[in-house]
């Protein structure tokens, strides 16, 4: 490898950020008088369980797992819907394409916070009592239990996740529409022409011709919805869904530890976005040599 | 037999049949408007199950109030300036650190890219929510800013300054490389090629996605309501509290967002059609 040239730009560049660093540093130890005290942190991702003898994961490793819980769930539920939405998108009809475009376009102009206010409040008192998930899990044996729990998060809160979930994926959904649109739309013309020009119904033409090559083309932006999921799921912690965020804005009151545990978990999300962008882009770049 | 007869000759595209009315565009529209009136009335029959009582009558006054012939503005319209300012602010920041940020990984310089780096994958790795999480309870403190209002804009600032660096360098890329070897050939410096022949060319490019930006500030200030920033959304969950007025309340604020955010959005439709057709 060879050394990177360094000019009087990369100095002076280099001298702004230390000097940044430096002044942030004498404002925490002689203006605010902060005494850093990470000790509580790891308690927090693990602690000793007297009774089975061993670590277990606490409040923040769990709030993870439920954070990502909540993207896969959201990203399967949001994709079937958005599928709909998008091939919807480009029908020929125009009232499909109205009910979608109305759609998108109601979620990508307002705003998510006021959005998941209204909604949840809405479902919770709505649309959750419906799908009788308090009975299912009354009725449910052990077994079956413990599999949803691995699944869906601690029994007593499913509802309130499931509900996440359903607001979550209601939001998601119109980008994900978008995304599928672009896709179809990317196909070329002659593709469906030649379709249409040997006899294949409506049904075969997009299930034989223009989806499998849409889907290669929408894979790269959907790997990016699904970090943009990660992220976005942290909203949910504004309508009490206990995931990562939610937990850290609990322990940071409860320990009055805003610096260690804010610091901590934005470490946390950003290990688990970056790890995904890494991969994604693995993924993306085996698919663009087979495309090739 | 030319073309044109040939074509002439065969049936139209739809096979010659009159086109049915349930297929037809004003049906379609009918159908749109039904649906939106039964998810209205789905709404509704809603939140009578709830025992909602509904309390329109009460809500003017949170907009305007009339006290001794004076004119005195509710706190809805308050949030509503507040939105708009932290829109504002946040845009100009925007685009300064969205430039800076450009500039750095255009230059070649090795410091100044790895700055830019570190700084995109880390506002981009992380949530919205987190990062005003982190400003407000770390960063405000050790900055000493008094206003939870700047920390805001700062936040959302930096959080959208990284969508305005990629526009700007899209923007600068997209112009050829052929105008940059026209400008040097005759004489230009590279500061004056930037400034008569790349920025002029490139800014065009840059204005719909630039637009796009401020209306995802004024989508995300409503993250802000969390850090006590007396904007839109906190002014209507504060006024939920106090009324119980829930439904009226989110229903006027979501509109409220709705004619910000659609006006920008047709905007955006407009000029990027002025665009591609100029081209």
């Amino acid at each position: 490898m060879r050394l990177p040239r360094l000019t009087l730009i990369d100095l002076v560049i280099f001298a702004a950020v230390i000097a940044g660093v430096a002044y942030v540093g004498y404002r925490v130890e002689t203006v605010l008088i902060y005494k850093w005290d990470w000790s509580v942190i790891p308690n927090y991702l693990f602690r000793w369980d007297e009774g089975q003898g061993s670590y277990v994961p606490n409040l923040l490793i769990k709030g993870l797992a439920t954070t990502i819980r909540i993207a896969i769930w959201t990203m399967l539920v949001a994709s079937i819907i958005g599928i709909i939405l998008g091939v919807a998108r480009t029908s020929n009809r125009l009232f499909p394409r109205l009910v979608s475009w109305a759609y998108v376009e109601f979620i990508r102009n307002i705003p998510p916070v006021p959005f998941l206010f209204l909604f949840y409040f809405f479902i919770a008192s709505q649309i959750m009592p419906l799908l009788g998930i308090d009975e299912a899990i009354n009725g449910a044996s052990p077994g079956t239990l413990a599999v949803a729990e691995f699944l869906f998060g601690p029994a007593n809160l499913m509802t309130n996740f499931a509900a996440g979930v359903i607001s979550l994926s209601m939001m998601s959904a119109a980008y994900i529409a978008e995304i599928i649109r672009a896709g179809i739309q990317a196909v070329p013309k002659g593709q469906r022409e030649a379709g249409q020009s040997i006899g294949l119904s409506r049904l075969a033409l997009m299930r034989y011709v223009v989806l499998p090559q849409a889907i290669a083309r929408v894979v790269p932006p959907l790997a990016g919805q699904f970090i943009t999921l990660i992220k976005d799921s942290s909203l949910v912690a504004l309508i009490s869904i206990q995931e990562l965020s939610f937990m850290a804005m609990e322990i940071a009151i409860s320990e009055q530890r805003f610096f260690e545990v804010w610091i901590v978990t934005g470490a946390m999300y950003f290990v688990v976005c970056y790890a995904c962008a890494l991969m994604f882009g693995q993924l993306e770049r085996r698919i663009g040599v087979h495309m090739r | 037999m030319t073309l044109r007869d040939a074509e002439a000759a065969l049936p139209p595209p739809d096979g010659g049949r009159r086109i049915q009315w349930w297929n037809s565009k004003p049906f379609d529209i009918v159908q749109f408007v039904l649906l939106s009136g039964l998810l209205a009335w789905l709404v509704w029959r809603g939140a009578e199950t709830m025992d909602y009582r509904w309390q329109w009558h009460r809500l003017p006054q949170y907009f305007y109030e009339v006290i001794d012939g004076e004119l005195l503005w509710g706190p809805l319209i308050y949030g509503l300036m507040v939105t708009i300012e932290i829109a504002a602010w946040g845009m100009l920041l925007a685009m300064i650190i969205g430039l800076v940020t450009a500039v750095l990984r255009l230059s070649g310089s090795f410091a100044g890219r790895i700055v830019a780096t570190v700084y995109l994958e880390i506002i981009r790795n992380t949530p919205l929510l987190v990062q005003v999480s982190i400003f407000y309870f770390v960063l405000q403190p050790i900055l000493g800013i008094n206003n939870p209002i700047w920390t805001g804009i700062l936040c959302l600032a930096f959080f959208e300054g990284t969508f305005a660096s990629e526009i700007i360098r899209a923007g600068i890329n997209s112009v050829p490389k052929g105008q940059w070897e026209a400008g040097t050939s005759i004489g230009l410096s590279r500061a004056k090629t930037y400034i008569y022949i790349i920025l002029p060319q490139a800014i065009p490019l840059m204005l719909p996605p630039m637009t796009g930006i401020l209306v995802n500030l004024i989508k995300h200030s409503a993250i802000l309501s969390f850090i006590a920033v007396f904007e839109l959304t906190t002014e209507a969950r504060n006024l939920i509290g106090d009324t119980f007025m829930s439904f009226e309340v989110w229903f006027v604020v979501g509109p409220m967002y709705l004619v910000l955010t659609i006006s920008l959005s047709t905007l955006v439709a407009w000029m990027e059609r002025r665009i591609r057709r100029r081209r």
